[in-house]
């Protein structure tokens, strides 16, 4: 019985949005601009990709025809890597954007990455980009709420509600009702954008780990969007004129999805500085200056390792050593800067991550924010990608840059260094770059506060819905007016 | 009778005035908005004083790499070692106006510093910014401007007519007034309402930051004002209708996130998808190649390529077994050789999305202005692009400065570092009108488009 008359007011609600004309006109428009997003922005990134892929491959074919040459030389040669970006950032192009694509990896040196999306980007761009999650987590909360802030209150006003109340439908079963209604429109727009991207999403790559990561997507905005649901019926059972619950519910939306990620960014920025690009590299300079200068003939660091290294090999002078010094100079050298640069990065990345922090609090007062934050996670976009790019090429770079340090040291003669040669089969010997992206699971247990605030997002409104059953009969009635 | 006409007019809308005030959504409203106005205001200021900080560090960086290098390295050196480390300062001084509508300001490097080696790999950096927040968006006056404060418009007169209809007030009201005076009685004192506003925008923004009130500044808030007032053309337009107050509220929410959202996300998908910029790739990879390459051929090879461009010395000869720092530079100039075609393609294609997205963003009024103050604070793309090629310019002239040293073999000691090229800055991209004009009409015209189905004589017939 009790469900009987919830699913017939959920049909009745379906009914009325079926009549409205404007309601189907949005839901078109919604449905059609997320399918256009998936396309458009599919084909963005299948460009993107295949262009890095291509670069990519020219450089490591560059790397490995190099002729015979001076390890020394080939540190500064260095190599070029290009990020990628994960198979479902077409979904959720998250962080990407932001972040350099190309980076250049040479001794000496910590480069940043070159030649971010956003840096090709006219103005346009801070109004947001069009891309499947944007349409999902952006405008179709807009959607529930144009579907459903008349959705109780409509009754009210019409006097059906009372005749709903009459015929025997609790108050509990109206709303339950109400909320299905409403959300079977929801999920009838969602839907589609859902099967579009699983569609691209699962053809090609990794079949598996798209499929997992896709589940998780479905399963955040499935919560992200039934929280707008709840809430979306609760004000409108609140509310006496639908126009109270309309402007109520805009309100929120510009507050949580306008209005907080950019306040959001800005208190972050403004609690949490980081250093400019030019004040960083001044500072990275500034420690090295004097720490071990491989270049300063009369370092006191390198004057005493060539003590040791005279010392251990019972020898006068560096020409007697078996080893090549220069090598050995050039070894310890990259070792010292190296460390200082990797410092200087991590502890900018510690201000990042007080950045982020701060703004994983605020998603527990704006759900939209908590929603993009796990949508990155899942479809692998997030910043943790793009930073384990960033460490591994730091670790591929220190690596490479080592062995062409020990070749220096081993294979080239102390005695007329520069006029020596490595044979060029070496440089296929030199290992690839892999990167490996973060797993799903870091990614998600990474992000409490968002993961809370996704169920407080439904729990809420919830508890508000239970709680104000008693009093939906009497709203707008008893009390003076909206 | 005419004066007395003019003080009734005046009666109605301070009553309507009174009125619209007393309510409180609307005096809540107007608070937050002046509070998120000073906060931006205060926090563009921020920004400037941090960009003008970046600036400074590169200058401060050098002089304190010029002392460090020359304490190392013996006067007798060549010149071209100490060179080999020296990064000049390229510092660009925000621009006032940024801290209002900071723009693109955050995505880019202000403050390079360049060595004189190859340039193309020097120019295209990221900020150490968080790519997170980033992402989340920024928040600057023109923001609250140009996106919130139509909200705003939207709630005071989305039920103008509807609202009195729906409570029976209307035909009361129509005793004192015919309907069209009481509308624009109405309206007007809306208007009065946000002028207010707007104008306690830009007071607090002139005075938090210290902005000149010169033409770019002037455009700007004219700019603003005549995007407010396409809102009120527009509300009135759909609000002077005889839908109801709710209807009127989806229609206009529904058209100012299709013109503040949609339309800009879909016109920056469609410029991205028709200006790819592979050439991006292009140059990283060729600039390298061409330099490194130079390192396995003979020297006189590297040499004639660089004579090509620089044919005042191409009387020079640089021994083939021996390293020159003439040679060496001539190699990384080989480099900048190599990625010289990919670099312009770069740029042309830049300047094609910077040109598509002005003409296109024509059709969208929140975009326009937008685009238009991006510009005015030398916030845009074509700006970015301009302050490049300062950059290539400045390096140009330190090559010109140096050749004469390098090419001499000449130590350290004769070079008058006081007498090295300082950076000379990019000028703002266009005039101030330039800038502002075609957004203006473009408000101007879209906003008699808006108004123009109310201002139609017809038959009145108000229930």
């Amino acid at each position: 019985m009790g469900l009987r008359n919830t699913l017939l007011v959920a049909r009745r609600q379906i009914g009325t949005m079926r009549d409205d004309r404007y309601v189907l006109f949005l839901l078109g428009l919604v449905v059609s601009l997320g399918v256009v997003s998936v396309l458009g922005a599919r084909h963005h990134t299948a460009s993107e990709a295949e262009q890095r892929a291509r670069y990519q491959s020219l450089v490591e074919r560059q790397w490995a025809e190099q002729p015979d040459r001076h390890p020394h030389r080939v540190i500064h040669y260095g190599f070029l890597v290009f990020r990628e970006e994960a198979p479902l950032a077409f979904f959720d192009p998250g962080v990407g954007a932001y972040a350099g694509t190309s980076l250049f990896l040479e001794g000496h040196r910590q480069n940043a990455a070159s030649f971010g999306d956003a840096r090709h980007s006219t103005g346009m761009l801070r109004f947001g980009r069009l891309t499947p999650a944007a349409v999902l987590a952006l405008l179709l909360p807009l959607f529930v709420v144009a579907a459903g802030f008349a959705s109780v209150s409509g009754e009210r006003e019409q006097g059906t509600l009372r005749l709903l109340l009459a015929q025997g439908a609790t108050p509990g079963q109206i709303m339950g009702g109400k909320v299905l209604g409403v959300g079977a429109v929801a999920l009838a727009a969602a839907l589609p954008i859902g099967l579009v991207t699983a569609a691209f999403g699962t053809a090609g790559g990794d079949g598996q780990t798209s499929a997992t990561r896709l589940l998780a997507l479905a399963a955040g905005y499935a919560a992200y969007l039934a929280g707008w649901v709840l809430l979306t019926v609760w004000v409108s059972s609140r509310r006496s004129s639908s126009r109270a619950a309309l402007a109520q519910l805009v309100v929120i939306w510009v507050a949580l999805c306008v209005a907080a990620p950019r306040l959001g960014a800005s208190l972050a920025t403004t609690l949490h500085p980081i250093p400019s690009r030019a004040q960083f590299t001044a500072q990275v300079e500034e420690a090295q200056r004097g720490v071990g200068d491989s270049h300063n003939p009369d370092d006191p660091f390198f004057s005493a390792l060539r003590d040791e290294y005279l010392a251990r090999y019972e020898v006068a002078t560096v020409e007697e050593l078996p080893i090549n010094w220069g090598g050995v100079v050039s070894r310890e050298g990259e070792t010292i800067t190296s460390r200082i640069q990797e410092e200087h990065q991590q502890e900018l990345l510690t201000a990042h991550r007080r950045q982020d922090r701060l703004m994983a609090w605020l998603g527990l007062l704006s759900p939209y924010l908590a929603a993009r934050d796990l949508s990155m996670a899942a479809a692998g976009t997030g910043a943790e990608a793009v930073e384990a790019f960033r460490a591994q090429a730091e670790a591929h770079r220190y690596d490479i840059i080592q062995r062409l340090n020990d070749l220096h040291v081993h294979e080239i003669k102390y005695d007329n260094d520069r006029a020596q040669r490595i044979a060029r089969q070496e440089w296929t010997r030199f290992p690839v770059f892999q990167p490996s992206p973060p797993s799903l699971r870091r990614a998600l247990t990474d992000r409490p506060h968002s993961l809370a605030a996704l169920g407080l997002w439904i729990v809420l409104p919830l508890a508000g819905l239970g709680l104000g059953r008693r009093r939906l009969p009497r709203v707008g009635v008893d009390s003076s007016g909206s | 009778m005419r004066s007395e006409s003019v003080m009734a007019w005046i009666r109605l809308i301070r009553l309507e005035f009174a009125r619209v005030v007393r309510s409180g959504g609307v005096a809540a409203a107007v608070l937050l908005l002046l509070g998120l106005g000073v906060y931006a205001g205060w926090q563009g200021n921020r920004r400037i004083h941090a960009a003008q900080a970046a600036a400074a560090a590169a200058e401060t960086a050098y002089r304190d790499q010029l002392a460090y290098l020359s304490s190392i390295y013996p006067p007798t050196t060549e010149a071209g070692e100490l060179l080999y480390y020296l990064a000049f300062p390229a510092p660009q001084p925000p621009s006032r106006l940024s801290a209002l509508a900071s723009g693109r300001t955050r995505v880019e490097t202000a403050s390079l510093r360049i060595r004189l080696l190859a340039l193309e790999g020097q120019l295209y950096e990221h900020e150490t910014l968080n790519p997170r927040l980033a992402a989340a968006g920024h928040l600057d006056l023109a923001f609250i401007l140009i996106a919130l404060l139509p909200l705003f418009v939207i709630a005071v007169t989305y039920d103008i007519v509807s609202g009195e209809r729906e409570r029976g007030t209307w035909r009361m009201a129509r005793l004192f007034a015919r309907p069209r005076r009481l509308i624009a009685a109405k309206v007007a004192a809306r208007v009065v309402l946000a002028t207010g506003l707007v104008t306690s925008m830009a007071l607090i923004g002139a005075f938090s930051t210290g902005i000149d009130a010169d033409g770019r500044a002037g455009w700007a808030v004219a700019l603003i004002a005549l995007h407010t007032l396409f809102w009120f053309a527009l509300c009135l337009g759909v609000a002077g209708g005889r839908r109801s107050s709710t209807a009127n509220a989806m229609i206009l929410v529904g058209v100012w996130v299709a013109l503040t959202f949609l339309a800009p996300a879909v016109l920056s998908l469609t410029n991205s998808l028709l200006h790819p910029v592979p050439e991006a790739l292009e140059l990283t990879v060729r600039q390298r190649q061409g330099y490194h390459e130079a390192w396995d051929l003979p020297r006189a090879e590297t040499m004639e390529s660089f004579f090509e461009d620089y044919p005042q010395w191409s009387d020079w000869t640089v021994p083939e077994d021996e390293f020159t720092w003439a040679w060496y530079y001539a190699m990384n100039h080989r480099g900048d050789q190599a990625a010289r075609d990919a670099s312009r393609a770069y740029r042309d294609i830049l300047t094609r999305r910077d040109e598509w997205a002005r003409r296109w963003s024509r059709l969208v009024p929140p975009l326009a202005t937008q685009i238009a103050l991006d510009r005015l604070s030398a916030a845009d793309l074509g700006t970015q692009l301009a302050y490049q090629e300062s950059v290539r310019s400045y390096h140009e002239r330190l090559k010109a400065h140096f050749q004469p040293l390098l090419f001499s073999a000449a130590p350290i000691a004769q070079v008058d570092w006081e007498r090295v090229p300082t950076f000379e800055p990019a000028a703002p991209t266009g005039g101030a009108s330039q800038a502002g004009l075609p957004a203006a009409a473009t408000l101007i015209l879209i906003s008699i488009c808006a108004v123009l189905p109310r201002l139609r004589p017809r038959p009145s017939r108000d229930s």
